[in-house]
Protein backbone atom coordinates (compact mmCIF):
# COMPACT_ATOMS: atom_id res chain seq x y z
CA UNK A 1 0.00 0.00 0.00
CA UNK A 2 1.08 3.31 -1.41
CA UNK A 3 0.05 6.77 0.02
CA UNK A 4 -0.90 9.69 -2.32
CA UNK A 5 0.76 12.75 -1.40
CA UNK A 6 -1.25 16.13 -3.16
CA UNK A 7 0.22 19.38 -2.65
CA UNK A 8 -2.37 22.33 -3.72
CA UNK A 9 -1.47 26.26 -4.24
CA UNK A 10 -4.21 28.69 -5.34
CA UNK A 11 -2.06 28.94 -8.38
CA UNK A 12 -1.90 25.08 -9.12
CA UNK A 13 -1.20 21.28 -8.22
CA UNK A 14 2.49 21.50 -7.45
CA UNK A 15 2.67 17.78 -6.71
CA UNK A 16 0.81 14.66 -7.20
CA UNK A 17 2.98 11.63 -6.15
CA UNK A 18 3.00 8.17 -4.67
CA UNK A 19 5.22 8.06 -1.94
CA UNK A 20 5.52 5.03 0.85
CA UNK A 21 6.14 7.39 3.53
CA UNK A 22 5.19 11.55 3.90
CA UNK A 23 6.86 13.41 6.99
CA UNK A 24 5.06 16.67 7.53
CA UNK A 25 6.07 19.84 8.82
CA UNK A 26 3.64 20.70 11.29
CA UNK A 27 2.75 23.74 13.58
CA UNK A 28 4.27 21.73 16.45
CA UNK A 29 6.68 19.64 14.96
CA UNK A 30 6.94 17.15 12.05
CA UNK A 31 4.28 14.38 11.75
CA UNK A 32 5.60 10.73 9.92
CA UNK A 33 2.65 9.34 7.59
CA UNK A 34 2.32 5.63 6.54
CA UNK A 35 -0.56 3.88 4.78
CA UNK A 36 -3.54 3.61 6.87
CA UNK A 37 -3.48 6.44 9.25
CA UNK A 38 -6.25 7.71 10.68
CA UNK A 39 -8.38 10.36 9.27
CA UNK A 40 -6.65 13.94 10.32
CA UNK A 41 -7.00 17.78 9.53
CA UNK A 42 -3.83 19.60 10.80
CA UNK A 43 -2.22 23.22 10.38
CA UNK A 44 1.16 23.12 9.06
CA UNK A 45 4.10 25.27 9.90
CA UNK A 46 7.15 26.60 7.84
CA UNK A 47 9.33 23.70 7.48
CA UNK A 48 10.33 20.76 4.88
CA UNK A 49 8.06 18.03 3.70
CA UNK A 50 9.45 15.05 3.16
CA UNK A 51 8.62 12.34 1.36
CA UNK A 52 9.74 8.83 0.61
CA UNK A 53 9.08 7.62 -2.99
CA UNK A 54 10.12 4.07 -5.08
CA UNK A 55 12.39 7.17 -6.80
CA UNK A 56 14.31 8.02 -3.48
CA UNK A 57 13.50 10.91 -1.09
CA UNK A 58 11.72 14.28 -2.00
CA UNK A 59 12.31 17.44 -0.02
CA UNK A 60 10.04 20.10 -0.77
CA UNK A 61 9.36 23.45 1.44
CA UNK A 62 6.21 24.34 2.34
CA UNK A 63 5.06 28.28 2.97
CA UNK A 64 2.52 27.10 5.92
CA UNK A 65 -1.26 25.85 5.36
CA UNK A 66 -3.22 22.86 5.86
CA UNK A 67 -2.54 18.91 5.72
CA UNK A 68 -6.05 17.10 5.55
CA UNK A 69 -5.49 13.09 5.55
CA UNK A 70 -8.05 10.74 4.51
CA UNK A 71 -8.11 7.15 3.22
CA UNK A 72 -4.33 6.77 1.94
CA UNK A 73 -4.65 10.52 0.07
CA UNK A 74 -2.75 13.03 2.13
CA UNK A 75 -4.05 16.53 0.43
CA UNK A 76 -1.66 19.30 1.39
CA UNK A 77 -2.72 23.38 1.24
CA UNK A 78 0.00 26.04 1.01
CA UNK A 79 0.51 29.06 -0.41
CA UNK A 80 3.62 28.16 -1.65
CA UNK A 81 5.53 25.03 -1.88
CA UNK A 82 9.43 25.06 -3.78
CA UNK A 83 11.36 22.43 -4.16
CA UNK A 84 14.77 22.65 -1.46
CA UNK A 85 17.31 23.34 -3.89
CA UNK A 86 15.23 26.22 -5.50
CA UNK A 87 15.34 28.17 -1.98
CA UNK A 88 17.15 31.53 -2.06
CA UNK A 89 19.19 31.24 0.66
CA UNK A 90 20.87 34.75 1.12
CA UNK A 91 16.91 36.21 0.54
CA UNK A 92 16.19 34.27 3.64
CA UNK A 93 19.09 35.30 5.60
CA UNK A 94 17.79 38.89 4.67
CA UNK A 95 14.41 38.51 5.38
CA UNK A 96 14.61 36.87 9.06
CA UNK A 97 16.51 40.19 9.63
CA UNK A 98 14.40 42.44 8.32
CA UNK A 99 11.60 40.62 10.81
CA UNK A 100 14.13 40.44 13.78
CA UNK A 101 14.16 43.90 13.09
CA UNK A 102 10.59 44.49 13.24
CA UNK A 103 8.76 46.42 16.03
CA UNK A 104 6.56 43.99 18.81
CA UNK A 105 5.20 46.56 20.94
CA UNK A 106 1.60 45.39 20.73
CA UNK A 107 0.76 42.03 20.91
CA UNK A 108 -0.89 41.76 17.41
CA UNK A 109 2.23 42.81 15.67
CA UNK A 110 4.29 41.18 18.15
CA UNK A 111 2.92 38.11 16.40
CA UNK A 112 3.19 39.33 12.83
CA UNK A 113 6.58 39.66 13.85
CA UNK A 114 6.86 35.97 15.26
CA UNK A 115 5.10 34.51 12.01
CA UNK A 116 7.96 36.05 9.61
CA UNK A 117 10.40 35.30 11.86
CA UNK A 118 8.96 31.40 11.73
CA UNK A 119 9.01 31.71 7.82
CA UNK A 120 12.51 32.87 7.74
CA UNK A 121 13.71 30.41 10.23
CA UNK A 122 12.02 27.32 8.49
CA UNK A 123 13.25 28.48 4.90
CA UNK A 124 16.62 28.43 6.26
CA UNK A 125 16.37 25.37 8.36
CA UNK A 126 14.95 24.03 5.00
CA UNK A 127 17.57 24.72 2.54
CA UNK A 128 20.62 23.81 5.00
CA UNK B 1 -18.39 62.12 -55.68
CA UNK B 2 -15.20 61.88 -53.76
CA UNK B 3 -11.52 60.99 -55.47
CA UNK B 4 -10.94 57.11 -55.95
CA UNK B 5 -7.51 57.54 -54.91
CA UNK B 6 -8.22 58.86 -51.82
CA UNK B 7 -11.14 56.39 -51.35
CA UNK B 8 -8.77 53.35 -51.79
CA UNK B 9 -6.32 54.73 -49.21
CA UNK B 10 -8.40 54.61 -46.65
CA UNK B 11 -9.31 51.48 -47.57
CA UNK B 12 -6.01 50.52 -47.27
CA UNK B 13 -5.37 51.57 -43.88
CA UNK B 14 -8.50 50.16 -42.77
CA UNK B 15 -7.45 46.47 -43.79
CA UNK B 16 -4.02 47.17 -41.53
CA UNK B 17 -6.18 47.81 -38.56
CA UNK B 18 -8.60 44.79 -39.23
CA UNK B 19 -5.34 42.70 -39.34
CA UNK B 20 -4.29 44.20 -36.25
CA UNK B 21 -7.70 43.70 -34.00
CA UNK B 22 -7.66 40.31 -35.89
CA UNK B 23 -4.47 39.58 -34.15
CA UNK B 24 -5.35 41.30 -31.14
CA UNK B 25 -8.49 39.09 -30.14
CA UNK B 26 -6.54 35.86 -31.18
CA UNK B 27 -4.29 36.61 -28.71
CA UNK B 28 -7.14 37.54 -26.07
CA UNK B 29 -8.49 34.33 -26.95
CA UNK B 30 -5.28 32.56 -26.29
CA UNK B 31 -5.05 34.41 -23.22
CA UNK B 32 -8.44 34.01 -21.76
CA UNK B 33 -7.97 30.22 -21.61
CA UNK B 34 -4.92 30.23 -19.99
CA UNK B 35 -6.46 32.66 -17.20
CA UNK B 36 -9.58 30.44 -17.36
CA UNK B 37 -7.23 27.08 -16.51
CA UNK B 38 -5.77 29.44 -13.40
CA UNK B 39 -9.23 30.51 -12.15
CA UNK B 40 -10.26 26.67 -12.21
CA UNK B 41 -6.67 25.51 -10.16
CA UNK B 42 -8.02 28.50 -7.67
CA UNK B 43 -11.28 26.60 -7.61
CA UNK B 44 -9.71 23.53 -6.77
CA UNK B 45 -7.84 25.03 -3.56
CA UNK B 46 -10.80 26.41 -2.34
CA UNK B 47 -13.02 23.60 -2.57
CA UNK B 48 -10.60 21.89 -0.32
CA UNK B 49 -10.43 24.69 2.02
CA UNK B 50 -14.28 24.96 2.45
CA UNK B 51 -14.08 20.61 3.39
CA UNK B 52 -11.40 21.76 6.28
CA UNK B 53 -14.43 24.61 7.10
CA UNK B 54 -16.86 22.46 6.98
CA UNK B 55 -15.56 19.67 8.81
CA UNK B 56 -13.96 21.99 11.60
CA UNK B 57 -18.51 23.12 12.15
CA UNK B 58 -19.46 19.28 12.16
CA UNK B 59 -17.03 18.85 14.85
CA UNK B 60 -18.69 21.31 16.82
CA UNK B 61 -15.88 24.11 17.47
CA UNK B 62 -17.51 27.46 17.52
CA UNK B 63 -16.66 29.11 14.28
CA UNK B 64 -15.18 33.22 16.27
CA UNK B 65 -12.56 34.47 15.27
CA UNK B 66 -11.12 38.47 15.18
CA UNK B 67 -11.50 38.42 11.44
CA UNK B 68 -14.92 37.57 11.43
CA UNK B 69 -16.06 39.87 13.73
CA UNK B 70 -17.75 43.31 12.42
CA UNK B 71 -16.33 46.20 14.18
CA UNK B 72 -19.08 49.35 15.43
CA UNK B 73 -18.20 52.71 14.38
CA UNK B 74 -16.00 52.06 11.65
CA UNK B 75 -13.52 54.76 11.46
CA UNK B 76 -10.60 54.12 8.48
CA UNK B 77 -11.96 52.22 5.44
CA UNK B 78 -9.89 51.24 2.32
CA UNK B 79 -10.93 50.47 -1.13
CA UNK B 80 -9.00 48.26 -3.80
CA UNK B 81 -10.30 48.91 -7.08
CA UNK B 82 -9.26 46.38 -9.91
CA UNK B 83 -9.17 47.67 -13.35
CA UNK B 84 -6.54 46.67 -16.21
CA UNK B 85 -3.37 48.12 -17.85
CA UNK B 86 -4.07 48.90 -21.06
CA UNK B 87 -6.69 49.29 -22.91
CA UNK B 88 -8.91 48.54 -26.15
CA UNK B 89 -10.71 46.22 -23.97
CA UNK B 90 -14.75 47.43 -24.90
CA UNK B 91 -16.30 49.23 -21.62
CA UNK B 92 -14.41 47.23 -18.84
CA UNK B 93 -12.41 49.92 -17.14
CA UNK B 94 -15.25 52.25 -17.75
CA UNK B 95 -17.81 50.22 -16.02
CA UNK B 96 -15.58 49.79 -13.21
CA UNK B 97 -15.00 53.35 -13.11
CA UNK B 98 -18.63 54.33 -13.21
CA UNK B 99 -19.42 51.69 -10.05
CA UNK B 100 -16.56 53.17 -8.32
CA UNK B 101 -17.11 56.82 -8.27
CA UNK B 102 -20.36 56.23 -6.42
CA UNK B 103 -19.23 54.08 -3.88
CA UNK B 104 -16.15 55.90 -3.14
CA UNK B 105 -18.67 58.96 -2.51
CA UNK B 106 -20.67 56.59 0.14
CA UNK B 107 -18.18 55.03 1.58
CA UNK B 108 -16.85 58.75 2.68
CA UNK B 109 -20.14 59.10 4.16
CA UNK B 110 -20.16 56.12 6.24
CA UNK B 111 -16.39 56.75 7.37
CA UNK B 112 -14.12 59.47 8.56
CA UNK B 113 -10.97 58.05 6.43
CA UNK B 114 -11.00 56.81 3.59
CA UNK B 115 -7.75 55.67 1.42
CA UNK B 116 -8.57 54.10 -2.07
CA UNK B 117 -5.90 51.74 -4.00
CA UNK B 118 -6.10 50.71 -7.45
CA UNK B 119 -4.30 48.12 -9.60
CA UNK B 120 -4.47 49.18 -13.23
CA UNK B 121 -2.72 51.88 -14.86
CA UNK B 122 -6.26 52.66 -16.51
CA UNK B 123 -8.25 52.99 -13.35
CA UNK B 124 -5.23 54.78 -11.59
CA UNK B 125 -5.63 57.57 -14.45
CA UNK B 126 -9.11 57.37 -14.39
CA UNK B 127 -9.68 58.35 -10.73
CA UNK B 128 -7.01 60.74 -11.04
CA UNK B 129 -9.28 62.58 -13.73
CA UNK B 130 -12.00 62.10 -11.44
CA UNK B 131 -10.54 64.00 -8.51
CA UNK B 132 -9.76 61.05 -6.37
CA UNK B 133 -6.07 60.62 -5.48
CA UNK B 134 -5.15 56.65 -4.92
CA UNK B 135 -3.56 55.71 -2.28
CA UNK B 136 -1.16 52.97 -3.04
CA UNK B 137 -1.30 51.61 -6.73
CA UNK B 138 -0.24 48.49 -8.34
CA UNK B 139 0.68 48.11 -12.17
CA UNK B 140 2.38 44.35 -12.29
CA UNK B 141 -0.85 42.41 -12.60
CA UNK B 142 -1.17 41.58 -16.00
CA UNK B 143 -3.65 38.69 -17.46
CA UNK B 144 -1.60 35.96 -15.18
CA UNK B 145 -1.79 37.93 -11.72
CA UNK B 146 1.17 35.99 -9.25
CA UNK B 147 -0.20 34.47 -6.00
CA UNK B 148 2.83 36.10 -4.09
CA UNK B 149 1.95 39.27 -4.86
CA UNK B 150 -1.28 38.92 -4.04
CA UNK B 151 -0.44 37.44 -1.30
CA UNK B 152 1.88 40.89 -0.40
CA UNK B 153 -1.21 42.88 -0.18
CA UNK B 154 -3.39 40.47 1.41
CA UNK B 155 -0.84 39.99 4.34
CA UNK B 156 -0.63 43.83 4.08
CA UNK B 157 -4.14 44.26 4.56
CA UNK B 158 -4.83 41.46 7.46
CA UNK B 159 -1.58 43.58 9.19
CA UNK B 160 -3.72 46.79 8.89
CA UNK B 161 -6.87 45.23 9.78
CA UNK B 162 -5.29 43.07 13.06
CA UNK B 163 -3.38 46.07 14.47
CA UNK B 164 -6.67 48.40 14.09
CA UNK B 165 -5.51 50.77 11.24
CA UNK B 166 -8.52 49.83 8.86
CA UNK B 167 -12.06 48.73 10.12
CA UNK B 168 -12.94 47.64 6.73
CA UNK B 169 -12.15 46.68 3.15
CA UNK B 170 -14.06 47.12 0.35
CA UNK B 171 -13.16 45.56 -3.68
CA UNK B 172 -14.67 45.85 -6.62
CA UNK B 173 -13.59 44.05 -9.48
CA UNK B 174 -15.20 42.05 -12.40
CA UNK B 175 -16.70 39.45 -11.72
CA UNK B 176 -16.88 36.55 -14.57
CA UNK B 177 -20.16 34.89 -14.64
CA UNK B 178 -19.47 33.20 -18.29
CA UNK B 179 -18.43 33.96 -21.70
CA UNK B 180 -21.21 36.35 -22.08
CA UNK B 181 -21.78 38.01 -18.65
CA UNK B 182 -19.25 39.60 -16.50
CA UNK B 183 -20.39 42.01 -13.58
CA UNK B 184 -18.97 44.57 -11.77
CA UNK B 185 -18.73 43.60 -8.53
CA UNK B 186 -18.54 45.35 -4.90
CA UNK B 187 -17.38 43.12 -1.92
CA UNK B 188 -16.51 43.65 1.74
CA UNK B 189 -13.67 41.53 2.01
CA UNK B 190 -13.35 42.41 5.68
CA UNK B 191 -14.49 41.84 8.15
CA UNK B 192 -14.74 38.89 6.53
CA UNK B 193 -18.88 38.07 5.71
CA UNK B 194 -18.47 34.14 6.16
CA UNK B 195 -16.28 31.47 5.44
CA UNK B 196 -18.64 29.34 2.92
CA UNK B 197 -18.44 31.30 -0.16
CA UNK B 198 -22.08 29.50 -0.86
CA UNK B 199 -20.36 26.57 -2.26
CA UNK B 200 -21.23 24.75 1.10
CA UNK B 201 -24.76 22.93 -0.41
CA UNK B 202 -22.62 21.00 -2.56
CA UNK B 203 -20.01 19.96 -0.52
CA UNK B 204 -20.87 16.42 0.59
CA UNK B 205 -21.60 15.70 4.06
CA UNK B 206 -18.95 13.19 5.25
CA UNK B 207 -19.49 11.08 8.52
CA UNK B 208 -15.53 10.80 9.02
CA UNK B 209 -14.27 11.53 12.70
CA UNK B 210 -11.06 13.67 12.41
CA UNK B 211 -8.10 14.33 14.64
CA UNK B 212 -7.38 18.18 14.59
CA UNK B 213 -3.53 18.61 15.22
CA UNK B 214 -2.44 20.80 17.38
CA UNK B 215 -6.42 21.57 18.17
CA UNK B 216 -9.43 22.71 16.22
CA UNK B 217 -9.29 26.55 17.16
CA UNK B 218 -5.68 26.68 15.91
CA UNK B 219 -6.95 25.47 12.18
CA UNK B 220 -9.44 27.83 12.75
CA UNK B 221 -7.08 30.58 13.40
CA UNK B 222 -5.17 30.28 10.22
CA UNK B 223 -8.37 29.32 8.32
CA UNK B 224 -10.21 32.39 8.18
CA UNK B 225 -6.72 34.28 6.99
CA UNK B 226 -6.10 31.86 4.23
CA UNK B 227 -9.80 32.03 2.88
CA UNK B 228 -9.27 35.81 3.03
CA UNK B 229 -5.96 35.33 0.72
CA UNK B 230 -7.84 32.75 -1.61
CA UNK B 231 -10.72 35.24 -1.74
CA UNK B 232 -8.98 38.00 -2.60
CA UNK B 233 -6.22 35.88 -5.53
CA UNK B 234 -9.64 35.08 -6.92
CA UNK B 235 -11.11 38.64 -6.89
CA UNK B 236 -7.98 39.25 -9.21
CA UNK B 237 -8.15 36.40 -11.54
CA UNK B 238 -11.69 36.81 -12.14
CA UNK B 239 -10.47 40.67 -13.15
CA UNK B 240 -8.49 39.38 -15.60
CA UNK B 241 -10.52 36.82 -17.11
CA UNK B 242 -12.92 39.58 -17.20
CA UNK B 243 -10.24 41.53 -19.18
CA UNK B 244 -9.46 39.29 -21.48
CA UNK B 245 -12.86 38.29 -22.35
CA UNK B 246 -13.90 41.91 -23.06
CA UNK B 247 -11.11 42.61 -25.10
CA UNK B 248 -11.95 39.46 -27.35
CA UNK B 249 -15.11 40.36 -27.80
CA UNK B 250 -14.56 43.84 -28.75
CA UNK B 251 -11.52 42.90 -30.89
CA UNK B 252 -14.25 40.79 -32.70
CA UNK B 253 -16.63 43.80 -32.76
CA UNK B 254 -14.08 45.98 -34.10
CA UNK B 255 -12.76 43.17 -37.17
CA UNK B 256 -16.43 42.87 -38.16
CA UNK B 257 -17.03 46.42 -38.10
CA UNK B 258 -13.58 47.13 -40.53
CA UNK B 259 -14.88 44.33 -42.57
CA UNK B 260 -18.26 46.19 -43.31
CA UNK B 261 -16.00 49.14 -43.74
CA UNK B 262 -14.05 48.10 -46.23
CA UNK B 263 -17.28 46.75 -48.14
CA UNK B 264 -18.65 50.42 -48.23
CA UNK B 265 -15.71 51.69 -49.22
CA UNK B 266 -15.41 48.99 -51.66
CA UNK B 267 -18.59 50.12 -53.43
CA UNK B 268 -18.04 53.72 -53.20
CA UNK B 269 -14.74 53.48 -54.61
CA UNK B 270 -15.79 51.41 -57.89
CA UNK B 271 -18.52 53.82 -58.43
CA UNK B 272 -16.17 56.86 -58.35
CA UNK B 273 -13.90 55.07 -60.58
CA UNK B 274 -16.85 54.18 -62.83
CA UNK B 275 -17.74 57.78 -63.06
CA UNK B 276 -14.24 58.82 -63.59
CA UNK B 277 -14.44 56.75 -66.69
CA UNK B 278 -17.45 57.46 -67.94
CA UNK B 279 -16.67 60.89 -67.69
CA UNK B 280 -13.08 60.45 -69.48
CA UNK B 281 -15.03 58.34 -72.08
CA UNK B 282 -17.62 61.26 -72.59
CA UNK B 283 -14.89 63.49 -72.98
CA UNK B 284 -13.04 61.40 -75.71
CA UNK B 285 -16.21 61.15 -77.70
CA UNK B 286 -16.77 65.46 -77.09
CA UNK B 287 -12.97 65.63 -78.52
CA UNK B 288 -14.04 63.35 -81.29
CA UNK B 289 -17.05 64.74 -82.40
CA UNK B 290 -15.54 68.03 -82.25
CA UNK B 291 -12.76 66.83 -84.74
CA UNK B 292 -15.14 65.59 -87.37
CA UNK B 293 -17.66 68.36 -87.16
Amino acid sequence: MTLRCVVVTPERTELDREAEYVSLPMFDGELGVLSGRAPLIGRLGFGTLRLQTAAGPERYYVDGGFAHIEGDVINILTGRSIPIDLIDRDKAHEDLDAALAMSGGTPEEAQIRDTAVLRARGQLRASS
Amino acid sequence: MANARALDKRRKSIRNIRKITRTMELIATARYKKAMDRAAAVTAYTDRLSQIVNSLADSGTEVRHPLLEQRENPQAGRLLTLSSNRGLCGGYNASVLRTAVPHIEQMKSDVTNLSVDVSGKRGINGLKFRGIEPNDTYQQFEDQPAYDEVEKIASKYLELYVTGQMDRLDVIYTKFISTSRQEVTVETLLPFGSLDDGSSETAEATNTQYEFQPSAESILEEVVPTSFKAKLFKCFLDSAVSEQVARMIAMKGATESAGDMIKQLSMTYNRARQSQITGEIMEIIGGVEALEG
